[in-house]
């Protein structure tokens, strides 16, 4: 159940419904939406009488490359009408030298013939930008009202290939070409051609089972796997037997494509080299002791002695990569002043990087120093995003440690967080290719040959594997999946995980007797949100504080809200005090909220965030969740309310509330005082040193059970026992518990409330 | 209690609840109340912590869940049968992947198996060695020490043939002539009776490292702090007191050369080799190293003999 904060960053999050079923009402039927009357007036660009007569002798699959390449040589846009640009022009010469051009004619043949279709291209082919663009053409999406999908696992991606595409076609971007991520829908009604994340198009599959407004689903960068990738191919397996119209291609940049292509009935595979140079690989002769130490001595190393050309470093985390690319520059000054170095410019990359600071690696290298000089190199710290989807030009030389942060699942202690562990050979490979896009390279593995074969696995676990299933079994009911043991994944995951997922919805009280879902269920499913959190958001009217605990929601939902810089920790901790609820982490970020949005800050919100060392892209997002969910709680007509804020049980109401979907996650403190055990699956655990609470609580609810070196529960509260067997009392079934410290403990709080129970009824 | 009503099992309790406390005073039960609260109470180290939070981590990992468990049931009503997989594939996974994590935080690839191979090699090694040598340790041990003690007992002997030397030197050297006391430093290395001449090198050597190493910590903070005036014409005392005298030994330059008379005394067996300095002391200055005594004449009259056994 933990861990699903990072979900957000990663974009396999659940928020993103909120904007799709907006398009969803607006879609379903234009005809009948006065708001969407300008769809059939006569000015639009894209009006086919006027614009597109060209294509309007294209036969829907049935045309080949020359026609297509006839249309876009021009001089007119086919799908605009108006006059091509020079620009279009020089992109479209380079557009042609790629790989996947040589073999147009080929796709067109088997798409046109087969329902579905595997498609392999090594980076560098172009198959993310081009084979969309080859569909539309044969495809003709706009003349039969439908739309072109192509799925991203990433949001960077989704973003930075439409805007490359939209250039490629001369298009405004969100005009024929969109994209649709979280919080973001670049379309409009003119989009034909729409990139969009995995977890968008599932979202989109919940309210619309059969997918009707596509006719090609693109399902790109398959082999990355994710969980949304992986319940989707499930889907559109089924789903293209129930539509025969629908056409399926799965992408993917490995040759591991038969696994593909026998899952999706055999069907036929198309593979396209990808434009590659030769890569040296070097291994270390010893185990490196320490991984990021000798990885900033292998930059060092390179930017001295080997000649021109961009270096690649794979670390595994912001702070990791932060601190890195703090110490290359601190290194490099030195260089340069003592031996003359050439300059080099550091850049970060990772998931929650603003986007106009990922843009940045996109930049050329710094010329040398002076005419003539050494030259100057740019090197890119990157988490394992630079490992597939993103393509950046220049690289030669590739630093691989062997780690990626990945997250991990196990049901039998329940607990889901990132974990720093080995990659694998498959990734190992997919980095070193990276050093070979411009010209032959080199990698550097920092560690021994010997290592690579025996300790690396195959293949990368798939996403579904690794992960708590709760809100994605929610979904395959909402989506009315009734035969969850049957269903054919890919890769079906271990029946624990399935049996934790019904277990955790059936004590929500999403899921009955007989694994239906109940009224509740139904409605935590409408919920963007981890079941624990919709079920908190559902019942929190009962404890009248459902706007704190919507607050709560969305701040559990975006990333980490402190902020704690390197060089001023204690200044942020105290800081961090100012906000600081005794009762809890919970309370405390529920006092950061409320202060960010009262006056004082508002005035200067950013410099406020700066000054009190608190995340304003955080706090912006949560913002932004909590008006998403907002709408959602209105749609569903639950309650908004609040207590008086001088209310004595302001705090202790919210704090009942969280136990209402958190019951699950509960700690009671161990006799020494130190350590913590959790309830049900007896894992001792430490508070995480971030918390505020002191140690006398002696239970608490926590929101994550993570894994670093040891056991942590982080962002935790207190509670009172008497709450727990209150408020669920079906999990807190005393019969169900394992003898030991905590059943006899809560055994104690049972009798001494029949007590009062008792005597309250004497009294009357 | 479930069986509450059962009259056979409320008679049980009635006997069993006295016999049982019945051997405990309420002293012995104090006592153990408190001693167990003391347990409880006890503040756990870090490492206990840690190796707790492991444990239960490992057994958790290692319990399935059990088919008591409710989502167990529900998939029973799915219709999973315990030992099945999901979905439709044949090599569908069985056990959830397990948790590994990494001992040490920054450690590369390789490092922890290699340090685990390491340490069953070492184990392996140890286990092979005790066995060959576990008999004669005690004989191995006895020799060690008896060979540390020779060499002090041969460094004490070397020293007093030195001094016994220089003494008689001394003596007749001023009675010839007065001139300034000569110390065995200065004379060439080679000059000196070989048979502690081991003794001297050694020392020369070590004060040569003190020197080297001083003038390197002199030189650099000064060269680079203080820039000092040099004057060519300044008088030797002055250099000296400024610690800018670079004094030369002669001797310095020996010590760098081979030594075949030394290496070929000190390829000798440590009794040996003591043995030759008792009989050199005993023969030169009538002295007995064992009796620790210079007798007046040659014939040494009241010494044992000439090993230390004799003593």
């Amino acid at each position: 159940m933990a861990g699903r904060r990072p979900d957000f960053d990663e974009d396999t999050s659940r928020v993103k419904r909120v904007k799709v079923e907006e398009n969803g009402y607006s879609k379903t039927d234009p005809a009948n939406n006065p708001y969407l009357a300008h769809w059939d007036s006569a000015d639009m660009k894209n009006d086919p009488v006027n614009s597109a007569d060209r294509l309007y002798k294209f036969k829907r699959h049935a045309t080949t490359a020359k026609e297509a390449k006839a249309a876009e040589d021009g001089p007119i846009n086919p799908f605009t009408g108006t006059t091509l640009s020079s620009r279009y022009m020089s992109i479209l010469k380079k557009r042609r030298e790629l790989p996947v051009h040589v073999q147009r004619d080929e796709f067109l043949e088997l798409y046109q013939r087969s329902q579905i279709l595997v498609f392999v291209g090594e980076t560098g082919s172009g198959k993310t930008t081009q084979i969309p663009q080859f569909v539309l053409f044969d495809d003709l999406p706009h003349l039969n009202a439908k739309m072109v999908a192509c799925t991203q696992p990433r949001r960077v991606a989704a973003m930075s290939v439409a805007q490359r595409v939209a250039e490629e076609m001369d298009v405004e971007l969100g005009d024929e070409v969109g994209y649709s991520i979280r919080f973001e829908d670049k379309t409009s009604p003119k989009t034909m051609l729409k990139y969009m994340t995995d977890g968008m198009l599932l979202r989109e599959a919940m309210h619309d089972n059969n997918l009707t407004r596509y006719s090609t689903i693109i399902l790109d960068e398959a082999h990355e796997r994710t969980l949304a990738t992986d319940i989707l191919m499930a889907l559109l397996k089924d789903l293209v037997l129930r539509r025969t119209d629908l056409k399926l291609i799965i992408m993917s940049a490995t040759l591991d494509a038969t696994k593909f292509q026998k899952y999706f009935h055999d069907a036929p595979l198309l593979a396209v080299p990808g434009r590659t140079h030769p890569v040296e690989i070097f291994y270390t002769p010893e185990p490196e002791r320490d991984y990021v130490e000798a990885a900033l001595r292998t930059v060092l190393q390179i930017h001295a002695t080997e000649p021109e050309g961009d270096i690649l470093l794979f670390l595994t985390g912001e702070e990791e990569i932060e601190d890195a690319c703090r110490k290359i520059n601190l290194e490099v000054d030195e260089m340069i002043r003592e031996a003359n170095a050439g300059p080099l410019v550091v850049y970060p990359l990772y998931g929650t990087l603003p986007p106009q600071q990922q843009q940045r690696i996109f930049k050329p290298a710094p010329p040398p120093r002076e005419p003539g000089g050494r030259p100057g190199r740019k090197c890119i710290v990157s988490t394992n995003i630079a490992e597939t989807s993103l393509t950046i030009d220049g690289i030669v030389y590739v630093v691989d440690p062997g780690f990626s942060k990945q997250k991990v699942y196990n049901p039998r202690i329940r607990v889901e967080s990132l974990l720093v562990s080995p990659i694998s050979k498959a990734s190992a490979q997919q980095r070193a290719g990276r050093a070979g896009r411009t010209k032959p390279g080199k990698c550097f593995r920092l560690y021994t040959e010997a290592a690579f074969k025996k300790e690396l696995i195959e293949q990368t676990y798939p996403e579904v594997l690794r992960s708590n299933l709760a809100s994605t079994v929610l979904e395959l009911k909402k989506l009315g999946i009734e035969d969850l043991v049957h269903f054919d994944l890919m890769d079906p995951p271990a029946p624990e995980t399935l049996m934790r997922a019904l277990e955790e919805l059936y004590y929500l009280n999403c899921l009955n007797n007989d694994g239906d879902l109940t009224p509740l269920g139904e409605t935590a499913s409408e919920f963007p949100l981890d079941p624990a959190l919709a079920v908190m958001l559902i019942q929190s009217p009962r404890f009248f504080c459902s706007n704190e605990i919507l607050s709560l929601a969305a701040l559990l939902s975006v990333p980490q809200i402190f902020v704690r810089p390197a060089s001023q920790r204690k200044r942020a901790d105290e800081m961090k005090d100012l906000f600081a609820h005794p009762e809890g982490d919970h309370l405390t970020m529920l006092n950061v909220y409320h202060a960010f949005k009262g006056e004082d800050a508002q005035e200067n919100p950013k410099q406020w965030c700066h000054d009190h060392f608190v995340s304003y892209r955080s706090l912006q997002q949560a913002d932004n969740v909590r008006l998403q969910l907002k709408r959602i709680m209105e749609r569903t007509e639950i309650e908004l309310m609040s207590m008086p804020f001088s209310h004595k049980k302001y705090y202790e109401n919210i704090r009942q509330a969280l136990v209402a979907g958190f019951f699950m996650q509960v700690a009671k403190r161990d006799g020494s005082g130190k350590s913590y055990v959790t309830v049900k699956d007896d894992q001792t655990v430490l508070l995480h040193p971030s918390t505020v609470l002191g140690q006398d609580s002696e239970w608490v609810v926590y929101n994550e059970f993570v894994l670093t070196t040891k056991n942590y529960i982080r962002t935790v509260t207190a509670v009172k026992p008497e709450w727990l067997l209150e408020i669920s009392s079906v999990y807190y079934d005393l019969d169900t518990f394992k003898k030991g410290e905590i059943k006899t403990a809560l055994q104690r709080v049972h009798t001494k409330m029949a007590r009062k129970e008792a005597e309250k009824e004497s009294r009357k | 209690m479930a069986q509450s009503d059962d009259e056979d099992d409320y008679m049980t309790m009635v006997f069993d609840e006295p016999k049982k406390k019945g051997t405990e005073t309420s002293l012995q039960r104090r006592a153990r109340i408190r001693a167990e609260n003391e347990i409880k109470a006890r503040v756990k180290s870090k490492t206990e912590l840690e190796a707790e939070e492991a444990a239960s981590r490992e057994t958790g990992l290692d319990t399935a869940i059990d088919p008591s468990n409710k989502g167990f049931k529900l998939m029973a009503k799915l219709g999973y049968k315990p030992g099945e997989t999901l979905g439709k594939s044949e090599n569908a996974r069985k056990e959830p992947i397990r948790v590994t994590i990494k001992e040490n935080k920054n450690a590369g690839i390789g490092v922890d198996s290699e340090k685990k191979r390491k340490f069953r090699e070492e184990m392996e090694n140890e286990a092979k060695r005790v066995k060959v040598e576990e008999g004669d340790y005690r004989d191995r041990v006895r020799q060690e020490n008896e060979e540390k003690r020779l060499e002090y007992e041969l460094r004490n002997a070397q020293k007093t043939a030195q001094w016994l030397a220089d003494e008689h030197k001394t003596a007749t050297e001023k009675d010839a002539s007065d001139t300034s006391p000569a110390s065995a430093e200065q004379k060439p290395l080679k000059s000196i009776n070989v048979l502690w001449r081991g003794l001297v090198r050694r020392r020369l050597e070590g004060e040569r490292n003190w020197r080297i190493r001083k003038s390197l910590d002199d030189s650099l903070p000064r060269s680079q702090r203080l820039p000092i005036y040099v004057d060519e014409d300044e008088d030797a005392d002055y250099k000296l007191a400024l610690g800018r005298d670079t004094g030369v030994t002669p001797i310095e330059d020996d010590l760098d050369e081979d030594d075949p008379d030394l290496e070929a005394f000190e390829a000798q067996p440590i009794v040996d080799r003591l043995l030759k300095v008792v009989e050199y002391l005993r023969q030169n200055h009538h002295y007995c190293f064992w009796c620790k005594y210079k007798y007046p004449d040659a014939t040494m009259e009241g010494c044992p003999g000439v090993t230390e056994e004799d003593h």
